[in-house]
């Protein structure tokens, strides 16, 4: 008789006393961070390398992270919504073009319709909460899957924003300059004495990603959402309004939105389609380096801000090394490739040493049952 | 006839428990062979050992036609015997000659013989006096057309043993005449059937032999003829004294719970009350509507009509929050889907219930931790500390996070569904320590069981159900095997 353990037992109770996690396991933003901190020390080795060391590396200069952030204060803003939202167990595939909507519907109520400017710009958010809000309803009310609700909102705010503006863009006279005024004026970078700029939706970005992260780790609310996201099941017979719950991330995704559409507006000072095109891809990609599941319950505001510092550096390492602004797209992809499967490869890793471990310390039992044995017609 | 089947003492283990024990049986052409016995009687061992899913332990022997053979899942179908398992395993979106074809086409030249399939299909689905099109897509049809569909399969095959696990369960009574009917015709065409059922009248109905099996044993083996139930129920009930055991009562307080006619989600009528210090066992078997009718007392399923009443005040339980909020806790039987959040920590898990109760909108994680750190202690979970993910624990030491998380919530009605299902012996008992520490505390515990020397040992008074109504209530000397056993199979009720 054959003995094979393995395919027929439940699966075998695991050892009375759990093993302590690898540290990776432990701190979960340790794996992306250390890759990033690796791509960082590649390009300044790489820049050193190429002048030879006569000059200081670019890439880390302080004009040029600063310049990063400007760069990536929007779709971070958005990144830390769309956290939210994936760790409730959704996605949003629509703020982009919802974003491109926003900055349409301000432009249009400064320039055309002469509402002023705060109204303008309480409008372009309200109209923003109002539409997830409708999406949120939908999504946390029936079983359709969020990926196809918002893949719908996505071509309908489109058709939407083009009807407002006519397939027009809308332009502005500057009304929202105050936005990117800098508030750091006068300050020079040391080595290359450049002006050194923060504008103040640098600063918003950081406080929403502080709020955001605040919620999530010291309130009720980010409990629930963090049940909601890991088991609806369970977490609805813990007496959690799942339903709301959902519906909420959808409405904190909206105002994010709409403030990301007036901080686009005010960047180009036109209201235009193309405004928050790849807004979605970018910000669902910071989120997944970051380490947060789609499937929900996993992930942090620290794993995403990493995630949008890497995502955005990219793009602007390639133009320090004088690569050709194409090769980006393949470096972003990837990135999200190899953040999003390191985790997974580096727990084999140490499955893998930690059997051998145990197989050396001598188990009676082995860890894996023996396979492949089939009919046998012993007479 | 001959025999097609013969096991010889066939034993099966599982880490800690012996789920069967030197088993011998049989099954000739051309016959029903019923097995009986409770819940956890071994039957479902035994059939997936028969379809391969499992493999015996080593010493016993199974013949196929005369030859030793070592049955696995692919090896089982290609020797003609199929099982038909209690849930239906079908495509839905695909048609009935899709269904049965689907993993053994016929093809020509890489070409799909749609034709050919389908007059196969018709021919047997004929021959079984069925009048569904093999073109009918499966999520059409009824739970008893869709069997008709998989013993349909077994006869294009050509198998030569059919296994239906409890096939008859959630049908209605021109449903089961009819899959009787279509039992009796298989039989006629020589096949062996294996027939499992709780419903006494349909074995008396069906079978040829009888063989019943209890706590992993084979009691014994009849022919149908001149057979009795009391005969059957008397085998299947008469365990060994030691397997119960006394346990410590606590005083019986005044009554904290009350179901008045409850209605809903497949329970009917339902009149019960419980009180404090004690504990209310709900017997019946598997699919009788036991969990169905705690997810309506805990408001995670609708109350069509009826009443519950906590401490003498009607409760309209709109969902588990507000069931929460008076003082209820629910401890599911499937505890990795309904109970934890197993990629958390345990401070996390045996929070989140009390969520409902906390005012303060900010919450401390040191908090959390130190509770997390109490249960550990109290309950004695084997973890480092709290920050122990749930998914790293074993079953026992996972259920006494599920009873953490309801004791975080300083809840006094307790509902255990299946307490300590899929649990080792040790913990197992001291999850009825808890039990009882609860019930001296003066609370109340309606406990869902389908372990019978659990319900016996534990409870104060038992409820029998059956098909969603209650058959009986037995209270002090009256909860005995035989008397639950009886009002869970016997057709006292329909």
């Amino acid at each position: 008789m054959i003995d094979d353990k393995s395919a027929a037992h439940p699966p075998p109770e695991i050892q009375a006393r759990p093993a302590r996690e690898s540290i990776f396991k432990r701190h979960e933003n340790l794996t992306v961070l250390s890759i990033f901190v690796g791509f960082v020390i590649v390009i300044v080795i790489v820049q050193l390398i190429m002048w030879g060391g006569q000059k200081f590396p670019t890439f880390i200069s302080p004009v040029n992270i600063l310049n990063i952030l400007q760069q990536v204060g929007v779709p971070g803003i958005v990144a830390v919504g769309m956290t939210i939202v994936m760790i409730s167990g959704g996605i949003d595939l629509s703020v982009g073009m919802l974003a491109s909507l926003v900055s349409i519907v301000t432009a249009l109520g400064i320039s055309k319709w002469h509402y002023g400017v705060l109204p303008s710009i309480l409008l372009g958010i309200g109209s923003a909460v109002a539409l997830e809000t409708v999406m949120g309803y939908i999504i946390s009310r029936t079983k359709v899957e969020p990926f196809i609700i918002t893949l719908g909102g996505m071509i309908t705010f489109q058709g939407i924003a083009l009807l407002l503006c006519n397939s027009r863009e809308v332009i502005m006279n500057g009304e929202l300059d105050f936005f990117k005024t800098n508030l750091i004026q006068g300050a020079k970078d040391p080595v290359s004495h450049l002006n050194l700029i923060i504008p103040p939706y640098v600063l918003i970005f950081f406080f929403i990603a502080l709020l955001a992260g605040l919620l999530l780790n010291y309130t009720k609310y980010g409990r629930r959402i963090y049940a909601v996201g890991t088991n609806p099941n369970a977490a609805y017979l813990a007496g959690i309004n799942v339903q709301n719950m959902k519906l909420s991330a959808y409405v904190i995704m909206g105002f994010l939105v709409g403030l990301g559409g007036v901080m686009l507006l005010a960047r180009v000072n036109t209201g235009i389609i193309t405004l928050g095109q790849g807004l979605e891809i970018d910000s669902i990609a910071m989120v997944v380096i970051g380490g947060t599941a789609l499937k929900g319950g996993k992930g942090n505001i620290v794993g995403t801000l990493i995630g949008v510092f890497f995502l955005g550096s990219i793009g602007n390492a390639m133009n320090m090394l004088r690569l050709p602004s194409e090769v980006q797209f393949v470096a972003k992809g990837l990135v999200v490739i190899i953040a999003v499967s390191a985790g997974d490869v580096s727990a084999r890793i140490s499955g893998f040493l930690s059997r051998r471990k145990a197989l050396r310390l001598g188990a009676a039992q082995t860890p894996f049952g023996r396979k492949g044995v089939t009919m046998e017609s012993t007479k | 006839m001959s025999e097609i089947l013969q096991l010889r003492n066939i034993t099966k283990t599982f880490p800690g428990v012996r789920a069967l024990e030197n088993i011998s049986f049989d099954l000739r052409e051309g016959e029903v062979h019923c097995l009986c016995g409770e819940n956890g009687a071994g039957k479902s061992t035994l059939i997936k050992i028969l379809s391969g899913a499992y493999q015996p332990d080593e010493g016993g022997e199974i013949l196929f036609e005369g030859r030793n053979v070592i049955l696995r899942p692919d090896v089982a179908m290609k020797m003609g015997i199929q099982t038909i398992y209690q849930e239906h395993v079908v495509f839905e979106t695909l048609s009935i000659v899709e269904n049965i074809f689907t993993g053994s086409e016929i093809v020509h030249r890489g070409l799909l013989q749609k034709k050919e399939m389908r007059r196969q299909t018709a021919e047997v689905l004929k021959y079984l006096n069925s009048d569904l099109s093999p073109d009918t897509k499966m999520t059409e049809l009824s739970s008893g057309e869709q069997k008709t569909v998989e013993i349909a399969k077994g006869l294009v095959f050509k198998r030569r043993v059919m296994i239906l696990d409890e096939p008859t369960a959630s049908f209605s009574s021109v449903e089961i005449d009819n899959l009787l009917g279509i039992v009796q015709t298989i039989k006629k065409a020589g096949l062996g059937i294996i027939y499992i059922s709780h419903h006494l009248e349909e074995v008396f109905r069906i079978a040829d032999r009888v063989t019943v099996l209890r706590d992993g044993r084979k009691v014994s083996a009849y022919d149908i003829n001149g057979l009795t139930k009391n005969t059957l129920i008397n085998d299947m009930v008469g365990r060994d004294p030691s397997t119960f055991y006394r346990r410590e009562r606590a005083p019986i307080g005044e009554v904290v719970f009350e179901a008045k006619n409850v209605s809903g989600n497949g329970a009917k009528n339902i009149s019960f009350v419980l009180r404090e210090g004690e504990i209310l066992g709900i017997a019946g078997m598997t699919g009788s509507g036991r969990s169905e009718l705690m997810n309506v007392l805990f408001g995670s399923a609708r109350l069509d009509a009826g009443e519950i009443l906590i401490r003498g005040n009607v409760i309209k339980h709109s969902s588990p929050k507000s069931a929460i909020r008076n003082k209820m806790c629910f401890i599911t039987e499937d505890r990795q889907n309904t109970g934890l959040f197993l990629p958390q920590t345990i401070a996390q898990n045996v929070a989140v219930a009390n969520l409902v109760n906390t005012r303060e909108f900010v919450v401390r994680q040191t908090d959390d931790a130190r509770t997390g750190q109490k249960f550990i202690k109290q309950l004695n979970i084997k973890a480092n500390d709290a920050r122990t993910r749930v998914v790293n624990l074993s079953g026992g030491n996972q259920q006494k996070v599920v009873l953490g998380k309801w004791f975080n919530t300083n809840g006094d009605i307790f509902i255990f569904d299946e307490p300590t299902i899929g649990i080792d012996v040790g913990s197992k008992q001291e999850i009825y320590k808890v039990m009882v520490d609860l019930l001296k505390q003066g609370k109340a515990i309606i406990m869902v069981s389908s372990d019978m020397p659990e319900v016996i040992s534990m409870s104060d008074r038992v409820i029998v159900m059956k098909n969603g109504q209650t058959t009986a209530e037995l209270t002090a000397e009256k909860i005995s095997e035989e008397n639950i056993l009886t009002h869970s199979i016997g057709d006292k009720v329909m």
